[in-house]
């Protein structure tokens, strides 16, 4: 660790970030009229860009003083974040530059040196960023270590080699045996037997040795960050609900990336605080909410204003869905008095990891909860782990629940991939069913 | 040698009761399902148009995918024992519990994990655990596993896998005197043959004792199935021979080196798996299986590489770019086909194949 690094970096931490955090502030002091549509906007938002903006900017000023790794979204960071190591998450990127409509120009980058336009485009876009230095925030700094999980699909481990292969870096692949009924005991015992495993690895990369006692306390932290965030997703049962599921897209990013850290938690009780208060005075996140939806798959990044002011121009509110759920719903499995076992259960389990029917199951549950009146699927063409199967989803739930329902083509990130004339046509037929149900 | 024909054969079997579960890619433990008198009938690409899979399936799905829904979707007399669905990659994990838990099949539907990743000890504790889930599983169904009959299978295995090595080895030294055609045809139909009839015509096979003649341009072919018929008709015509590949339906199911005979069957299966080479599907380490592969196309003096890639299967295609980039480093000749399995062959397929073996030969004659 280099001490010049060090000094500049807790400049930066102290003075620096926060310098440029008001200076951001000041450059967004008149806010963006809202539309009529919706409701006031949460006053957490600020926060959110804040800490986003922080950590975005302080990593350029990380290498030399902490060992930065790249992360996904489902691997269980608790055990990096025990060797202080500062974590990128590509898909949070990736997701960021979707919603800056320059995905297509990303993936045009990693398209170009040979990978196929039917790969993720997260992972074309990451890839992209790899190969150009090109970033919307600003710089991002290289990984000593890549850390993957497939819970979430198997492409992150095609994708993280290719990225390991490039830069000629280690990397730590968590297994996670699919759930097809439950998990086995070899399963979980497998499981908590590789993050043991991982140990001398993670101290040998990051030059620090594992307490156990730190680890656990990172443990609890999560989990009671994990327990709130799901807390305020229940928050929007209430009707009207005091969120809309794309306010929730973004509020997302900490429990994704922040995991485990002081400034995730300290932020979901921010937001926890504001959405109780929004709950107890009525105050929704749409002007007037008449029916609400559940959306299914990851969000179509670079479409999520357009979608938001399409639903809520029509009355109508998603206050659930599978994406959000997906950082909320394990966490009961956590128990810092059995780590390894507890964290097998819990990153074994998360919804894409898990068989359909413990997805139809959930879906329809959440959609008796939430007193939903129709779903929203997007079928991306980037992920197979979540969009195979949904046709036979939307069957089984429209049958069982009689629930009117679309099915989107699109693409997380690519912009390219968006057919205006079809989503439309596909749309404004929904939304017709949609009132001929409930008020027809 | 006479192969014969896929579904005849199968309906043949069924007609005298023997129970036969339907396989999709690509690695199981067929030597498990042999000692419960299963026969394991592989479901890659079976014939027919995609239709009612349509409805299931989103068009970027890849096309095995798709067509093994279709051949499910029909419900087929030659399937009478469940359908076993080995953990490929992600479409097929979801294929799996979409069969089984939406879609809804008349006979069970099983599933099998193959670990991913680099493999150390922890995996071949948790490869034995599966294991032996699976035969717990089986033997709830039907029989307590009878321990002899498992060593048998084990047998029947370790000589096919022997006499496989024993042929791949004389495709790359020209003692092979198939075609193209003939010699795919000879690979694929152990995914079809109860093992001792596939044993048996293995043992037809001609292994030559002087190398054949030598002319020919040589080429190694990489993907998850063999060229269609059509292309390696196309490829005997123009003199190509492929002598090697790196195929998911070919020599990545044959153990890198021979074994010896088992002994205790478990031990035996668990070392199998993990000898087996470097594939896309089990997360395995890109640089091995570049050496693996480069090992390969010394040995059998291939002279370039045909890439026959499955449209949208993503495990090939993240490390093909790689694996390209590194083979043109060394200045051997690549070509990359994509097939969505269809029975023809593109014009456009086959100038680029004209274009590519002239290349080829080119070389050869300067
Ligand atoms: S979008 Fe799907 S395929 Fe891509 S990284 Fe995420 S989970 Fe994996
Ligand atoms: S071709 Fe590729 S995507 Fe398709 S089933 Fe095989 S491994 Fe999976």
């Amino acid at each position: 660790m280099s001490i010049r690094a060090e000094l500049k970096y807790k400049i930066m931490k102290d003075y620096g970030a926060p310098a440029v955090m008001a200076f951001q502030d000041f450059k967004r002091r008149k806010p963006r009229p809202v539309p009529e549509a919706f409701g006031p906007p949460l006053e957490t938002n600020k926060r959110l860009k804040e800490i986003l903006s922080r950590h975005y900017f302080l990593s350029r000023y990380v290498p030399g003083v902490k060992k930065v790794a790249w992360v996904t979204s489902g691997a269980p960071v608790e055990l990096l974040r025990a060797f202080d190591f500062y974590t990128i998450y590509p898909e949070n990127h990736s997701a960021l530059v979707g919603a800056k409509k320059q995905g297509a120009d990303y993936c045009g980058i990693a398209e170009r040196s040979g990978f196929s336009q039917d790969l993720c485009s997260y992972a074309r876009i990451d890839l992209g960023h790899m190969l150009s230095g090109k970033t919307p925030a600003g710089k991002l700094p290289k990984p000593d270590l890549l850390f993957c999980s497939n819970n979430i699909c198997q492409t992150v481990l095609y994708w993280y080699k290719a990225i390991a292969h490039e830069l000629n870096i280690p990397l730590i692949h968590f297994d996670a045996p699919f759930v097809t009924t439950e998990q086995t005991e070899a399963d979980i015992n497998y499981m908590a037997q590789q993050l043991q495993d991982m140990i001398p690895i993670l101290e040998r990369v990051s030059g620090r040795v594992f307490y156990q006692n730190i680890f656990e306390d990172i443990l609890k932290r999560s989990m009671e960050t994990s327990k709130t965030w799901g807390a305020i997703l229940d928050a929007m049962k209430a009707q009207p609900a005091p969120m809309t599921i794309f306010d929730a897209f973004g509020h997302l990013a900490p429990i994704v990336s922040l995991r485990g850290l002081p400034v995730a938690q300290d932020y979901y009780h921010i937001l926890m605080e504001e959405v109780d208060a929004r709950v107890s005075m009525g105050i929704g996140a749409i002007s007037d909410e008449r029916y609400r939806l559940i959306w299914d798959n990851i969000a179509i990044w670079y479409k999520v204003r357009f979608l938001a002011t399409f639903f809520a121009e029509r009355k109508m509110n998603f206050v659930t869905a599978t994406y959000t759920n997906a950082w909320a719903e394990t966490t009961g499995y956590l128990d810092v008095k059995d780590p390894w076992i507890s964290m097998a259960k819990t990153y074994g389990q998360i919804i894409l990891n898990n068989n359909l029917k413990h997805r139809l199951d959930l879906m329809k549950k959440m959609i008796k909860t939430y007193s939903v009146d129709g779903m929203v699927m997007h079928s991306t063409r980037s992920c197979k782990p979540y969009s195979v199967g949904q046709f036979d989803l939307r069957k089984a739930i429209t049958a069982d629940l009689d629930l009117p329902a679309v099915i989107l083509d699109a693409d997380i990130a690519d912009e390219r991939v968006w057919s205006e004339q079809q989503i439309h046509t596909r749309l404004e037929a929904f939304c017709e069913t949609l009132e001929g149900s409930k008020f027809g | 040698m006479m192969i014969p024909d896929r579904s005849e054969y199968l309906k043949g079997l069924a007609q005298t009761g023997q129970k036969i579960m339907g396989v999709l890619p690509a690695l199981y433990p067929r030597e498990l399902l042999w000692a419960f008198d299963i026969h394991a009938a592989e479901i890659w690409d079976p014939p027919g148009e995609i239709l009612h899979a349509n409805a299931h399936l989103q068009t970027t799905i890849c096309p095995i995918v798709k067509k093994s829904l279709e051949f499910i979707l029909k419900d087929p007399d030659i399937i009478n024992a469940g359908y076993l669905f080995p953990h490929t990659c992600d479409s097929l994990q979801n294929l799996g519990t979409q069969v089984k838990d939406l879609i809804g099949v008349s006979l069970p539907v099983y599933t099998f994990y193959n670990p991913k990743g680099s493999f150390n000890n922890t995996t071949i504790k948790y490869y034995r655990d599966i294991l032996q889930n699976f035969q717990l599983t089986l033997e709830t169904i039907y029989r307590p596993l009878d321990p002899e009959k498992l060593l048998t299978a084990c047998e029947l295995s370790h000589k096919i896998d022997s006499h496989l090595l024993a042929i791949h080895q004389a495709r790359m030294t020209n003692h092979l005197s198939l075609s193209n055609e003939e010699y795919f045809k000879l690979m694929r139909a152990q995914e079809y043959l109860l093992p001792a009839d596939y044993l048996n015509l293995l043992e037809q096979v001609d292994i030559l004792d002087q190398p054949g003649e030598s002319l020919k341009t040589r080429l190694m072919v990489s993907g998850i199935l063999p060229p269609t018929s059509k292309i390696l008709e196309f490829l005997d015509e123009l003199g190509v021979s492929i002598v090697a590949d790196d195929l998911l339906a070919g020599s990545r199911r044959i153990p890198k080196f021979s074994m010896d005979a088992p002994s205790s069957p478990i031990d035996y299966l668990t070392d199998r798996f993990f000898v087996l080479p470097p594939c896309s599907t089990r997360g395995g380490d890109l640089d091995e299986r570049m050496h693996h592969i480069s090992t390969r196309m010394k040995d059998s003096r291939a002279q370039g590489m045909l890439f026959d890639m499955v449209k949208f299967c993503e495990p090939e295609l993240f490390d093909h770019r790689l694996l390209v980039k590194t083979l043109r480093e060394k200045s051997i000749p690549v070509l990359t086909l994509e097939t969505e399995l269809e029975h023809h062959i593109s014009g456009q397929d086959k100038t680029r194949i004209e274009a590519f073996t002239e290349l080829l030969f080119d070389m050869v004659s300067t």
